[in-house]
């Protein structure tokens, strides 16, 4: 029986399975807006990425989802083919709006934010300046001057590495609470080690944290963040791949380098057919409709027989 | 015949045992193994055995028993009665295989077949028996695959005791004629009384013989038919009849150990295609690949909902 399942592609659900903060979902109050799902531009792919809003914007939640293989859901009384599972969880606005700030700095001009933060592809980009504690926390990444009442900003790439240096000691240090597996190997987390190797660790660690701050800053950052960290290059040596065999393409008509042809053309052409033994003769008169072929042997099983 | 000790929970296997007659514990005995059921799509599989002093083997043969297909209903009940009478000297037991129990064996992750299953039900039957005392010295069994490798793995089994294992042995041997018979009772109190689990509403109990070329039994497997879940516990899933109706009838269900075709399939075995060491070596690829603690958790980022 090799009937085949196919797959299609998933289609679009109205339904998700979400696991969020209290605060995230909470309905607004008075006049705030809802909670709302909106896309803004990821700081480390450039493109477009899921994000959450709190209600009245107070809060930026990022979104991920749990996605794996051969999983559905049973809700209630029914089924949702999509098995995934969605985690909204509190995120710094800071990383969001870098991007912006970086890309006015080309300027070198003090700019008040409300100008920097604009997007023609993410609109809803300038919400992420409502965001509590937003305005407050730019000088972690960019000077500030005070003209009157307005204030102006430029982003300063050394505030901001230092920013980023705290986050990733705190990062180690939530990290270390977990007791995360972060060297080379594989570790199991019910293995006991005998000896502690506390100092391979600690890079290990800020190594680990490094490479998570990345997936929220630029790949041009992540570089420089590195270098601020002091952490040493892992070079990985690389095989020498053997030179391509495949023959230069000429204009040249292709020669073959020698002629066999000469000492067998006439005899392929004179060759009777080759007499079948008497045992092959019989073996060819048998009716093969609905054998098998011997290469069917060797492709792939279909799903195992069953009873 | 009390069956309520399977009919408490239907999904598992159960054990059911006559009292040992005490003469079994003092003189030699011969037992003989017979089962119930083993072709039908629907309901359990019943392993029986019967067990007697060898030197009472004259005594069975006056209770007229013979191979339980030659029999009417009633006069496989009759028999079983007039067995339960003589238990002075003759005792029973059996093993019940919950349509289930069938089913998920079959169709584990590890694939445990029909014939594994039936051997180890005969052998811990045989097992009980010895664990109760039962002076056992002559084994009979009809055949479940080829009858001398089945001997030798009950003689292996159980040395000291002498095997025999033949195809057509319920027609010969009267203790295997008994176990046939307490086996396909059994068989038949469970169908015929059988508790669904299932909520299934005004149940239509008419299914016919229950095997799969009875199309009685077709007709009532495509009205029981669930989309999602299929059929009620009642159904051996690890049937061809079964599995050809969900293939075509109900929704697809893949599960990771399904066997797929092509590269993709390759790729989730973490196999690398053959082709692959043919083509050029890709550039490094400008994409950041996400971090590894994204990718160990399977968490990605969204683009949309």
């Amino acid at each position: 029986m090799t009937t085949k399942k196919k797959r299609t592609p998933h289609s679009q659900n109205d339904r998700w399975v979400v696991i969020a903060a209290d605060s995230a979902v909470e309905p607004a109050k008075k006049e705030d807006s809802d909670p709302t799902f909106v896309r803004l531009r990821n700081p480390s792919t450039d493109a477009a990425s899921l994000y959450l809003l709190g209600s009245g914007d107070g809060q930026l939640y990022e979104v991920k989802a749990f996605n794996e293989d051969f999983h559905s859901w049973f809700i209630g009384q029914t089924v949702q083919r999509d098995g995934r599972l969605l985690f909204v969880t509190p995120m710094d606005p800071l990383y969001l709006l870098l991007p912006y700030l970086i890309k006015a700095s080309k300027e070198g001009k003090f700019q008040p934010v409300e100008q920097v933060v604009m997007d023609e592809d993410f609109p809803a980009c300038t919400r992420l300046l409502s965001c509590t504690r937003a305005l407050a926390s730019l000088h972690h990444v960019a000077e500030e001057k005070d003209v009157g009442r307005q204030k102006f900003h430029r982003y300063s790439q050394q505030r901001t590495l230092d920013w980023l240096q705290k986050k990733a000691e705190r990062t180690v240090k939530a990290l270390r609470k977990r007791d995360l597996s972060v060297g080379e190997g594989v570790k199991s987390s019910t293995y006991v080690r005998v000896k502690h190797e506390p100092e391979a660790q600690a890079e290990d660690f800020l190594r680990y944290a490094h490479g998570l701050l990345s997936e929220y800053i630029s790949e041009d950052l992540s570089r420089a963040l590195h270098k601020h960290l002091q952490l040493p290059e892992i070079s990985i040596p690389k095989a020498a791949e053997p030179p391509s065999k495949k023959r230069k393409l000429s204009d040249q008509p292709v020669e073959a380098g020698d002629d066999y042809t000469k000492f067998n053309s006439h005899d392929f052409a004179r060759k009777p057919p080759k007499k079948m033994s008497a045992a092959q003769k019989t073996l060819a008169k048998v009716d093969k409709t609905g054998m098998k072929s011997m290469s069917a042997f060797f492709s792939p099983k279909g799903k195992a027989e069953k009873k | 015949m009390d069956l309520s000790e399977f009919e408490a929970d239907n999904s598992v296997s159960c054990r059911l045992a006559s009292a040992i007659p005490d003469v079994c514990k003092t003189q030699d005995c011969c037992l003989g193994i017979d089962e119930a059921g083993r072709g039908p799509v629907l309901g359990p599989m019943v392993y029986g055995i019967c067990f007697c002093p060898v030197s009472k083997k004259e005594d069975l043969k006056n209770l007229k028993l013979a191979d339980s297909k030659t029999l009417t209903e009633e006069q496989r009940e009759d028999l079983f009665l007039k067995l339960d009478e003589a238990k002075s000297f003759v005792g029973w037991a059996l093993q019940i295989l919950s349509p289930n129990t069938i089913s998920t064996s079959m169709l584990q992750r590890s694939k445990y077949n029909l014939n594994a299953l039936s051997h180890d039900a005969a052998i811990g039957l045989v097992q009980f028996v010895l664990d109760s005392g039962v002076q056992l010295k002559e084994l009979f069994v009809d055949t479940v695959g080829p009858a001398e490798k089945y001997q030798e793995k009950l003689s292996q089994r159980f040395p000291g005791v002498e095997v025999t294992v033949c195809p057509k042995a319920d027609s010969l041997f009267p203790i295997v004629s008994a176990a046939s018979i307490c086996a396909k009772v059994a068989r038949d109190h469970a169908v015929k009384s059988w508790t669904f689990p299932e909520d299934m509403g005004e149940l239509d109990t008419n299914y016919g013989s229950g095997y799969p070329n009875d199309p009685k039994t077709k007709a009532w497997l495509l009205k029981y038919l669930d989309p999602v879940f299929g059929y009620p516990q009642f159904v051996r899933f690890s049937w061809s009849t079964a599995q050809t109706l969900l293939d075509s009838k109900a929704v697809p269900v893949h599960w990771d150990d399904d066997e797929e075709d092509g590269e993709k399939a390759a790729a989730r075995q973490n196999n690398t295609s053959m082709l692959s060491y043919f083509k050029a070596s890709a550039q490094q690829s400008d994409s950041r690949t996400p971090h590894r603690f994204f990718t160990e958790r399977r968490l990605q980022s969204l683009h949309t909902l």
